[in-house]
């Protein structure tokens, strides 16, 4: 079955039509400044001011960019059958609740043990979700996934300050020892139901519901602003490493 | 100036002068030193005037524990100017006086006779006669109250915004008990947060010669990793929260152990004119000349119930004050010691077995009566321009007994302490009744040691010295303390004798609450309103305790203390609102609504478009060409799995299971009692999912609603909601079709694509999922799909619409267009008690189903009774539009009401809909509806206004 009408990288361009996919952030990033690229069908902030001045709030304070492009795939399966199908697509990883699994370059994140969001480059979200389909064809009970990356709008929280950003807005404990990189919690970001992945040490993911996109960017930017931080464009953001080792598919295949 | 030289440990900088303006006057100050401080050292003594009394009162504890110093700075009102640190350029006013601090015409009420003002005379006074309340409430208003706001909102909002801290440890006090006790606990592993009110850590240590002492404590924390919070009182302990409150920030803590050293608070003691400038503290004395070397006084009379008095006198001796006798408490046996020896060979004169009866001065401190506590006479009248008192030390329990501890009395001491303690709750220092520096260290030491403990940290050596610590703090705990409880009153014939500053209530008055029999702490608080100021109890708790023992007869274990609450320290209220975080949802089209000049209004929690200006013109543009109507707010799930459709025949009063692939069918949702709870349109994309819209307001409740059904029925099924992952936009109108043509890769024919059908295709490259149906009773397609090409598919239909006549329409006009088709909105047409049958939907409800549904045995209950209201449509007489909420009336008695009104442009006359009752639910009865005062004739009409037979939705 397909679910077209939510992939966003599903639209096909043509010569009257050339869709080109936004994220509910866009507005605020552009009255923020930003400088816009096409990239993976989507418009997305590459830079606001220059790349070094980006680089010096992610060193020195906290820097906040827009990654709601990212795909996202939703899985559902009977328990046994969602660690099969991950183990089969991700390369022998295995899901722990509490905690995101890095593998394929995308975020596995158990959302219960039935359910699994698995966040990737928007290039990749055709693909993965293909072979996700095809490890979840031999499943014997219903398995279902589907195109959710519209469904969460998604920034990335960068620096040493970034805690203490998101301490304005959440009351979720980001503390290392509570949630170490790859520590990955569903709750509340500011005051809407949300999901939290620690990617680095200071690096965070937040996704919050898409419509409400807008709403983190303009909270985010008011608390970082305030501690001294700014927007980052994807561009300085990408200089910023996801401080996990990604799970070697040759070990987790053997 | 009354400056001293370099004192050690002072906390202000010589080098830097700054400059403020207190009441329109500059006033030079050192960079470190308080509002409070800088006016003493320039001369000013006094700082407020009394709430109720309009007396004069000056410092008194400079630690912010009483109320003699708020000063309203920079336009925010209630500042304490003992703690707040002045800045350069500030702008500090007096408060609760008028014209003047020197001069208060309110004076007036101090200098009546106190007959006219006991407590609770405005209770009696202000009741009669009724008329004049406006007046009295008009004058009490005016009269009441700390402080002004800024009448202009933007003066008075200042940025605030919560920080929420986890925490392994929080200790509250960083006296020495309370750094000890963080450090201990940092040091095995546990991530601390301590917090205290002063503007650095040391307590009475840094005002007590021992600053060294205390930074080096201090110092030892941050090394240990202790996050160190100052200037930030604790608000309260709110089931394991501890707001903190520092400035702009509003911390949050929330900590797995508790410690609370939250040390004593020095009390005063109740005699003639105690409120008077130049009363003070003992510790407040010595931290205004130890921190800020500012002298208190030049000649000084010292009243004192323990050595705590004592060492204030010799301290501020060493620093110049002359002390010119001490009364202390104490009989001649326990009094004194070295101390009083220290004191004597200095020429001053200690008086055992005596207290103060009263301070003697018109503007300040003049002179002092000392006598016999006992009243045995032997008093004598000293001259003195500053009288240091000192009551005995109270432990500061508010806290701790907000977190569950119980308190004792300490009759020894005369004061309550801490007693028992709840799980996670530690305390430490004084607040747990320790003596001395060492018991107070150790057993800081030992509380942060045992929270760690309770974490899991720690390791043999550490328990090994907590025990050791339990067996020294106990031999420390046994040493004999030389205090003396002090009378209630002492001199009380003498003048106002006050038990609470903040609200002017004397010994007296609790007196004359006990006589009207008020005659217990509790009672007597809500009457004289005694510990209810700003100070909180701090200095009103234990006097009052003492005065209702005395005059009930009482021992201060059974007069008790009132209930600890919230707030300990005075809080503005910008502080506890934070930051205003209001999650709203956009649709991702929002921002061109905006561009359109859409009036843009709250909608649940979605922010929607109502209208583009003209919603008559909107509607009309609908019925006659096309419209495009953003609905990406409406519920959507996909359902999922072999049993979806027996789901679903469980969830609705209708059917699903035999709905035909690519086709659409509407669903009202009901509850166990057969009520309507949502409503919407399912659509069937394959043999085993279902797409399912919700209303806008009702799609996280049918969510819950889906879910927790699923759970309970354990069905192969999935259940996905997509609700903000759609875009979805309605494209109605006679020329919807046309438009739909130019960008749609489907055939969108009536015989290719009919009325109900749902089919999924490409919309100007964009795959979608189109459902023909007709919300608005035009020809019309929903088109649902991916929310990040919001704007991209809403551009091109309006593109492709542009030659058709094609406008955007807003949430209004599809009111109207809907009413005209009788279509209902759930929760604004139907209420908790409506259901299918009375809201003329009996079609709706299967109850032929072979299985069971959500509310079958109600609705059979409800097919077989003749409902007593029903929902119909009418039209006006008249053409008034009525009030929705409007009363339908039969004679004089209320029998329905409007739910829904609006005059249509195009039927040119005033539609609705009405609950009225079932005997007036026939065409072309007549309904009387009251509204405003009138009433307005109208007549019933159960078909549609428009369309009556849906021949435009179908054609």
């Amino acid at each position: 079955m397909s679910f077209e009408f939510l992939a966003p990288g599903a639209a096909v361009p043509g010569d009257r039509f050339a869709p080109v996919a936004r994220t509910p952030m866009e507005r605020a990033a552009r009255a923020a400044g930003a400088r816009f690229e096409a990239r993976d069908g989507w418009t997305v902030a590459t830079g606001y001011s220059s790349l070094e001045q980006e680089r010096e709030a992610c060193r020195r304070a906290a820097g906040w960019a827009d990654v709601s492009h990212l795909g996202k795939l939703e899985l559902h399966a009977a328990a046994d059958d969602l660690a099969a199908i991950v183990a089969d697509a991700a390369g022998g990883a295995a899901l722990e609740l509490g905690t995101a699994t890095r593998a394929g370059d995308a975020w596995w994140l158990p959302l219960t043990t039935e359910r699994a969001l698995v966040v990737c480059e928007p290039a990749a979200t055709g693909s993965l979700r293909e072979r996700l389909e095809a490890a979840a064809a031999s499943a014997a009970r219903t398995v279902t996934v589907l195109d959710a990356t519209c469904k969460y709008a998604a920034l990335t929280l960068v620096g040493p300050l970034a805690r203490e950003v998101f301490a304005r807005f959440s009351a979720i404990d980001v503390r290392a020892r509570v949630l170490p990189v790859a520590g990955f919690r569903p709750g509340s970001i500011a005051r809407s139901p949300g999901l939290l992945v620690r990617e680095g040490e200071e690096r965070f993911l937040l996704m919050i519901g898409w419509a409400l996109g807008q709403y983190l960017w303009e909270t985010v930017a008011d608390a970082g602003a305030h501690l001294g931080g700014a927007p980052v464009g994807l561009d300085a953001l990408a200089e910023v490493a996801i401080g996990i080792a990604p799970v070697r598919e040759e070990a987790g295949r053997a | 100036m009354s400056r001293l030289p370099e004192q050690p440990g002072e906390r202000i900088s010589r080098s830097k002068t700054i400059s403020f303006r207190f009441d329109g006057k500059t006033v030079q100050a050192y960079e470190g030193d308080t509002i409070g401080s800088a006016l003493y050292a320039a001369g000013r003594r006094t700082f407020s005037r009394s709430f109720k009394y309009h007396r004069r009162r000056g410092l008194m504890c400079c630690a912010g524990q009483c109320p003699n110093c708020l000063v309203a700075v920079d336009g925010a009102p209630g500042v304490r100017a003992c703690t707040e640190p002045v800045r350069d350029g500030i702008d500090v006013r007096h408060m609760n006086a008028r014209p003047g601090l020197d001069f208060d015409v309110m004076r007036a009420t101090d200098l009546a006779p106190s007959a006219l003002t006991p407590p609770g005379f405005y209770y009696k006074t202000f009741i009669r006669p009724r008329r004049l309340w406006p007046v009295y409430e008009k004058v009490l208003r005016h009269a009441a109250g700390l402080g002004v706001l800024p009448k202009k909102q933007a003066e008075r909002e200042w940025r605030t915004e919560y920080r929420r801290r986890h925490a392994d440890v929080l200790v509250i006090g960083a006296g020495a008990a309370g750094l000890r006790a963080a450090t201990a606990a940092a040091e095995l592993g546990a991530d601390v947060v301590l917090c205290d009110e002063g503007p650095e850590p040391g307590g009475r240590l840094l005002a007590e010669g021992h600053h060294e002492r205390a930074r080096a404590l201090a110092d030892e924390a941050r090394s240990a990793g202790v996050e160190i919070l100052v200037n930030a009182p604790a608000l309260g302990y709110f089931d394991g929260l501890v707001p903190v409150w520092q400035g702009a920030t509003l911390h949050q803590v929330r900590a797995k152990q508790v410690v609370f050293a939250t040390g004593t608070i020095e009390q005063p003691l109740v005699f003639a004119g105690n409120d008077l400038p130049g009363v003070m503290l003992s510790d407040g004395a010595r931290r205004l000349a130890a921190l800020y070397a500012v002298r208190p006084g030049a000649r000084a009379v010292v009243a004192t119930t323990s050595d705590r008095g004592l060492e204030a006198a010799v301290a501020l001796r060493d620093a110049g004050v002359e002390i010119a006798a001490v009364a202390d408490l104490r009989p001649d046996a326990a009094a004194g010691g070295a101390l009083g020896d220290r004191l004597a060979a200095g020429g001053t004169e200690v008086l055992a077995g005596h207290t103060i009866l009263e301070a003697r001065g018109r503007t300040t401190v003049t002179g002092a009566v000392l006598g016999r506590a006992d009243g045995s006479g032997g008093e004598r009248e000293v001259d003195c321009d500053l009288v240091i008192i000192s009551g005995g030390a109270a432990p500061a329990t508010s806290l701790v007994a907000q977190a569950g501890a119980r308190t004792t009395y300490d009759a020894a001491r005369g004061v309550f302490r801490t007693g028992e303690l709840p799980d996670a709750v530690h305390a430490a220092g004084d607040l747990t009744g320790a003596v001395g520096g060492e018991a107070v260290r150790l057993s800081g030491s030992l509380a942060g040691t045992e929270a760690a403990h309770a974490l899991g940290l720690g390791d043999g050596a550490s328990r090994a010295r907590v025990q050791e610590a339990h067996r020294r703090l106990a031999d420390l705990n046994t040493q004999a303390v030389a205090v003396a409880v002090p009378p209630a009153v002492a001199g009380g014939e003498r003048g106002k004798c006050f038990a609470c500053f903040c609200e002017d209530v004397t010994a007296k008055d609790i007196k004359a609450s006990i006589a009207e029999g008020y005659d217990s702490i509790e009672l007597s608080k809500r009457y004289t309103t005694v510990t209810m100021g700003p100070c909180q109890g701090r200095m009103c708790q234990l006097t009052s305790v003492r005065v209702m023992g005395q005059e009930t007869g009482q021992t201060l274990e059974q007069v008790g203390l009132t209930t600890a609450r919230p707030p300990w320290s005075s809080v503005p209220m910008g502080a506890l609102a934070g930051r205003p975080i209001e999650p709203a949802k956009r649709s991702s089209i929002h921002g061109r609504h905006r561009e359109l000049g859409a009036k843009i209004l709250w909608a649940g929690d979605w922010r929607r478009a109502y209208d583009y200006g003209d919603p008559q013109g909107e509607a009309v543009a609908v019925q006659r060409a096309a419209g495009l109507i953003d609905v990406s707010t409406l519920g959507k799930m996909l359902v999922r799995g072999p049993e979806a459709g027996a789901f679903l025949d469980r969830l609705y009063p209708n059917r699903f299971s035999n709905l035909k692939p690519g086709r659409i069918r509407y669903g009202v949702i009901s509850s166990d009692a057969g009520r309507i709870v949502d409503d919407g349109t399912i659509c069937r994309l394959d043999d085993e999912t279902f797409y399912v819209t919700t209303t806008s307001s009702g799609a996280g409740a049918m969510e819950e609603w889906f879910g927790w059904w699923l759970a309970d029925w354990r069905m192969d099924v999935h259940m996905t909601d997509v609700t903000q992952a759609i875009a979805a936009v309605n494209l109605a109108g006679p020329r919807a079709r046309d438009i739909m043509a130019t960008v749609c890769d489907l055939d969108v024919s009536n015989e290719a694509f009919a009325y109900m059908d749902g089919k999924r295709g490409l919309v100007a490259g964009v795959p979608c999922l189109i459902l023909r149906i007709g919300f608005v009773g035009e020809v019309g397609y929903e088109i649902h799909y991916p929310a990040a090409h919001g704007e991209h598919l809403w551009d091109a239909l309006i593109a492709a619409g542009a030659e058709h006549g094609l406008r955007p329409f807003g949430l209004e006009p599809q009111r109207l267009l809907r009413l005209q088709k009788m279509h209902i909105l759930v929760g604004q047409d139907t209420d908790s008690e409506s259901t299918p049958f009375a809201a003329a939907m009996p079609w709706i409800v299967k109850l032929d189903k072979a299985d069971d549904f959500i509310g079958k045995w109600a609705l059979e209950h409800y097919a077989d009774v003749e409902p007593e209201t029903a929902l119909v449509g009418f039209t006006m007489a008249d053409g008034h539009v009525p009030t929705e909420g409007a009363v339908v009336v039969q004679g004089t008695t209320p029998a329905g009401q409007v739910t829904s009104s609006r005059y249509s442009p195009q039927l040119g006359r005033v539609i609705g809909l009405a609950w009225v009752a079932s005997s007036l639910a026939r065409d072309d009865a007549r309904i009387t509806i009251s509204d405003a005062g009138s009433t307005y004739e109208a007549t019933v009409q159960n078909k549609p206004f428009y369309d009556p037979e849906g021949e435009v939705l179908r054609s």
